[in-house]
């Protein structure tokens, strides 16, 4: 109960915030990013239905890894280093890793 | 300077001038695929839902694997239970409807023309057994956190096609034309707008030699291809890589230079851990020497102790498989084994068996194939970035608990 608790007040204290980094990285996921990650990826909470490259809800990648997957680029995903920004690239890893459950 | 070297180097194990780099620091976060799906067994996606659950291991909604205990020894593998791996979104059903009316471009030849599938099958017929095999069959056995399905043995089949020769076809066009050094085929799938299409379109380039046995394939073991293996037109190059099968292939053309999609640029290169695929690197073409135990499976139950037959496949897309031995001690000592069944031609596989009397413990179980040319089969994976090629016999021997 109590962590439930103390996470209800950091989400009270929060909102502002998250919710800017994650309006950020819903609009790098699916506007921002050339091409964008929508167009080839599944992802449920930015209403994605690509089929190229691998549903993330049901690959369920964690931070490092989405991390590494937009930096770097994998199979046939183009890196984006240096065609985002970090703050861009910051809040697309926050918004995929949260999303997708891998964390 | 790269035109000091013949044509095309062909990728062979050895060529593999691969070092231990060291690994993607980034990746330190990944889990295998097989720790997502312990959870619980996922269905067949729609594409493969005519197959047998039971016997197949999905990985995701484009990747399916045959169970190593599924394999059988008639050897040929059934379409129920053949691997899937999807690079796009499948095309309609509805393409393989009527597949004489699939159109397909051949350029590159003295008469460049479009056909259908209905012409195709009136210029030639071939039938070839192949091992369809994925690139990164047994990318489940490297240590290193490789993306991409986490395929233990089960990427691989051994098939049956029946289609036009492409030198059948290509005498019909008045024969390829001077100085082509490639043979290019280009998938028909759609790609989504919004992407270069040359990032993620099924385009590959082997040695124009591969025209030699490769036929346009509209038959998969006795039935028209189903659309998960490509139907209504496949791309068959016996003894290569399954990638460079190409699905749905809806243009062949001879040309000077490998296409510049990244499929082949970049995609399918063998490099050192850590390292950005690159077209100097080897491309997966030809399939090396290889073999696996199918039973005992060693994931199952206890074998009961007495006889037990140890059987397994063995095959080869360079000098055939010529003999296969049997360890159950995890390679201390080797026993000659014996084929069953028929010879089906150098690029199928073949089952073989050796009966051996187990009392109750526990072993080690492994096999490896012996080449015409004296190559044996070797003992370790060559590391790589992407977990191609993996043929060595260790990683593949299964352990197994007699009681």
């Amino acid at each position: 109960m109590r962590i439930v608790l103390a996470a209800g007040i950091a989400l009270l204290l929060a909102p502002p915030l998250a919710a800017r980094g994650d309006e950020l990285g819903r609009k790098v996921f699916t506007q921002i990013a050339q091409p964008a990650c929508a167009i080839c990826h599944t992802l449920k909470a930015a209403g994605a239905v690509g089929t190229v490259g691998p549903s993330l809800d049901e690959l369920r990648p964690d931070r490092a890894r989405v991390m590494d997957a937009v930096k770097n680029g994998v199979g046939v995903m183009p890196p984006f280093a240096g065609k985002l920004t970090a703050e861009q690239i910051e809040a697309v890893v926050a918004f995929v890793a949260g999303a997708a459950g891998g964390q | 300077m790269e035109q000091m070297k013949p044509d095309v180097d062909v990728y062979r194990r050895r060529l593999l001038a691969v070092g231990a780099g060291g690994a993607a620091a980034g990746l330190a976060g990944w889990s295998p695929a097989s720790f997502a799906q312990a959870a619980g067994a996922k269905p067949l996606p729609p594409f493969a839902a005519f197959k047998d659950a039971s016997r197949l291991i999905v990985h995701s909604s484009k990747t399916l694997e045959t169970r190593r205990d599924a394999f059988g020894t008639s050897g040929i593998t059934d379409t129920d239970i053949l691997f899937a791996r999807n690079n796009l979104e499948t095309p309609d059903a509805s393409v393989t409807a009527n597949p004489d009316v699939w159109e397909i471009e051949i350029d590159g030849v003295t008469n460049p023309r479009k056909l259908n599938v209905g012409d195709l099958k009136r210029m030639g017929l071939a039938t070839v057994s192949t091992v369809l095999q994925c690139s990164g069959n047994g990318r489940g056995f490297f240590a290193h956190k490789t993306s991409g399905s986490q395929w233990k043995v089960g990427a691989a089949g051994n098939t049956l096609w029946s289609g036009v020769p492409m030198k059948a076809l290509v005498e019909e066009l008045g024969g390829v034309r001077g100085g082509m050094r490639y043979m290019t085929s280009t998938g028909g799938e759609t790609i989504p707008p919004g992407l270069d299409p040359k990032s993620v379109m099924v385009e590959r380039s082997v040695p124009w030699t591969a025209m030699e046995e490769a036929i346009l394939a509209w038959e998969l073991n006795g039935r028209p291809i189903p659309l998960a293996h490509g139907g209504p037109l496949r791309m068959i190059i016996p003894g290569y890589y399954g990638v460079n099968n190409v699905k749905y292939v809806k243009r062949v053309a001879f040309t000077v230079e490998e296409t510049n999609a990244h499929i082949q640029s970049a995609g399918y290169r063998v490099r050192p851990i850590g390292e950005k695929g690159a077209p100097t690197q080897p491309s997966m073409w030809e399939m090396n020497l290889k073999s696996f135990i199918t039973h005992p499976a060693g994931d199952s139950a206890p074998v009961r102790a007495g006889l037990v037959q140890v059987h397994g496949v063995a095959f080869s897309g360079g000098s055939p498989v010529n003999a296969v031995e049997v360890s159950i001690d995890g390679g201390k000592n080797w026993h000659a084994a014996r084929f069953i069944g028929p010879n089906l031609g150098r690029y199928a596989w073949r089952d073989f068996v050796l009966p051996v009397r187990l009392a109750p413990g526990s072993y080690v179980i492994t096999s490896r194939a012996i080449a015409d040319d004296g190559e044996v089969q070797p003992e370790l994976r060559v590391e790589n970035h992407r977990g191609y090629g993996h043929n060595g016999w260790r990683d593949h021997a299964v352990k197994v608990a007699v009681s």
